[in-house]
């Protein structure tokens, strides 16, 4: 049978994170994949399902009170902060290799 | 003598009699981590220049606790358990921890979790495994795992924790104590590390209702800088413990607790579902009603990947920030692309890794309806036929997990094609914002066992109240860890 997910697959998805995968990491990646699918599977024989509104949060009947737009001066943050966990930087500017040869 | 194994109320008493200053307790709580590190390894950061505080009227005054190392706290040490912010020192500190700074609690450590408390096993975090204090050969479940450790060794009487699908909860069973998760957005989640937002709570590890009550009380509260925060002025969680439950009901869900449903059970799986019908006889001698009803098998089986789904989904997009060149430990490479894979790649650990990569398939336009969209869709029908029970019951109570601690060297921390929905459904109470809270209620094997009492939204007095009652029942309240092997 051919497989729904497939080793290249899963390392374009982790490609396209920015992560790299060993050959075990994959291999675990598609076990779960199948495991999920096959609940994936369940969840679509439930009838009407997708008549169901899907719940993006647990309280979502909360109503939010939007706030006044007000200056906050004291919430900004001293640039030299925002900089005390960068490797590398220049003068209040964040370095990277050049993009632009 | 010693303190540090005591109640908040026993130990705020000696500290405002005089018999005991803020200072020794803080030299007695370091000594004890120094301990336990070498035992159990629970901590990222001990923190030798905690300073004493005043005493006052307040109960967490001159108290040594804990903090979980992925809330933020400002100036010190802040890594989530990562190698990608091995070296991360905040500039800010999580409103939480502020609210307990407030009162006068003293931080001594930061505790150890499953790597962005993105784990279930104690064993992810990049500075090794947690041990149970119980028997060093055990986990202490995750991702809560050096909290729990460390309140159930005696460190001090409670520590920080999150929990997003049953991070503080089933820790707190594996260690023998008590893990309270509030409803959502009782405690702001500002400078908590984020995994998944719409599941994520504060909560607290405790030895004790009363204690768990108490530090609630002290870190909740409407905040600003988190809108999903709820005013709670009007709720005092400890002022409310009376302990009459007289005509309160309660259930169990025969899916998942009924002993019928296991023909095949471990011996260990037979003894705890023993301990959780002996303390639901406790239950109906303190006059609760406690009745069985039925739920949907086929939702309930569908609960691990739903959770498995909406959890990676959202922790892929929160954790995008991490590329190391703002924060983080910054990687070499030629190029920027390649500086952040680097960074990333050899940072995460095998099993983050993983659940980034489906988070970001069930995300990709193509498969959103049928997994992303599907799972949500799952989650509000289990969510709404948990709001029926409340409707009819004060709570739900189970047991959790489906014995004691597992053994570290079997602690695949996967989806399980034949994981049990005992292990998993904790995670319902994540999906609905519910309190809910575990509570010892006895031993398998000579290790500690719990069980869960969930209710509705904002409905924590409740829930409190219950545990408290049933607590008070049961000879396992205040323990500590006495088997330390």
């Amino acid at each position: 049978m051919e497989r729904k997910f497939t080793k290249k697959m899963v390392d374009d998805y982790a490609d396209k994170l920015l992560i790299g995968l060993t050959e075990e990491e994959n291999k675990m990646v598609l076990e779960e994949f199948d495991i999920i699918d096959a609940q994936i599977d369940i969840i679509n024989s439930i009838p009407d399902i997708s008549e169901v509104t899907p719940m993006t949060h647990c309280l979502d009947d909360f109503v939010y009170e939007l706030r006044e737009d007000e200056d906050d001066e004291e919430g900004s943050v001293p640039i030299d902060d925002l900089l005390s966990n960068c490797d590398d930087y220049v003068g209040d500017e964040i370095r990277v290799p050049k993009v632009v040869g | 003598m010693k303190y540090m194994d005591k109640s908040i109320k026993e130990i705020h008493e000696v500290l405002k009699n005089g018999e005991v200053k803020s200072k020794e307790l803080i030299e007695e709580s370091l000594e004890k981590s120094k301990e336990v590190q070498e035992k159990c390894n629970a901590f990222v950061t001990i923190l030798e220049d905690a300073k004493e505080v005043p005493v006052t009227d307040d109960l967490l005054s001159g108290i040594p606790y804990g903090i979980k190392d992925n809330y933020s706290t400002k100036g010190i040490l802040s890594t989530g358990s990562s190698n990608t912010l091995k070296d991360y020192v905040p500039f800010f500190t999580a409103t939480a921890i502020e609210n307990l700074e407030s009162h006068g609690a003293v931080a001594t450590n930061k505790t150890v979790l499953d790597e962005f408390g993105m784990g279930g096993t104690g064993t992810t975090g990049h500075t090794g495994i947690v041990k149970n204090p119980w028997d060093t050969t055990r986990m202490c479940a995750g991702s809560s795992a050096g909290s729990a450790c460390a309140v159930a060794a005696g460190v001090y009487p409670y520590a920080t924790g999150s929990d997003t699908g049953d991070s503080i909860r089933k820790p707190a069973a594996y260690c023998g104590i008590v893990g309270y998760k509030p409803t959502y957005g009782m405690i702001s989640r500002y400078g908590l590390f984020p995994f998944a937002s719409s599941l994520d709570h504060c909560g607290v590890l405790a030895r004790s209702v009363e204690d768990a009550s108490i530090v609630v009380d002290a870190m909740k509260g409407i905040d600003k800088n988190d809108m999903t925060s709820w005013d709670s002025k009007d709720i005092h969680l400890y002022d409310s413990l009376t302990g009459d439950v007289k005509g309160k009901k309660v259930c169990t869900i025969k899916e998942i607790s009924n002993p019928s449903m296991y023909p095949n059970a471990s011996s260990e799986l037979k003894e705890h579902l023993e301990n959780f019908q002996k303390a639901l006889e406790h239950f109906k001698e303190l006059g609760v009603e406690v009745e069985e009803v039925s739920v949907d098998s086929k939702l309930l089986n569908a609960l691990a990947s739903v959770y498995v789904v909406i959890s990676c989904a959202e922790a892929t997009s929160n954790m995008s920030n991490l590329t190391g060149i703002v924060f983080g430990p910054r990687a070499n490479a030629d190029n920027y692309i390649d500086m952040m894979k680097k960074y990333r790649t050899e940072g995460f650990s095998p099993l983050i890794k993983r659940r980034f990569v489906i988070g970001s398939y069930v995300l990709q336009a193509e498969n959103k309806e049928r997994y992303f969209h599907n799972a949500q869709r799952v989650r509000r029908l289990l969510v709404d036929r948990w709001k029926e029970i409340f409707k009819s019951f004060d709570a739900v109570i189970l047991p959790v997990g489906s014995g004691p601690a597992k053994h570290l060297d079997n602690s695949e921390d996967i989806l399980d094609e034949n994981t049990g929905v005992l292990e998993e459904h904790l995670q319902i109470g994540n999906f609905g914002g519910f309190p809910s809270i575990t509570i010892p209620d006895g031993f398998v094997s000579g290790l500690p066992v719990g069980l869960n009492i969930t209710g509705n939204c904002y409905d924590d007095v409740n829930v409190l109240n219950l545990a408290y009652a049933l607590e008070s029942s049961m000879p396992y309240k205040n323990q500590v860890a006495k088997e330390e092997k």
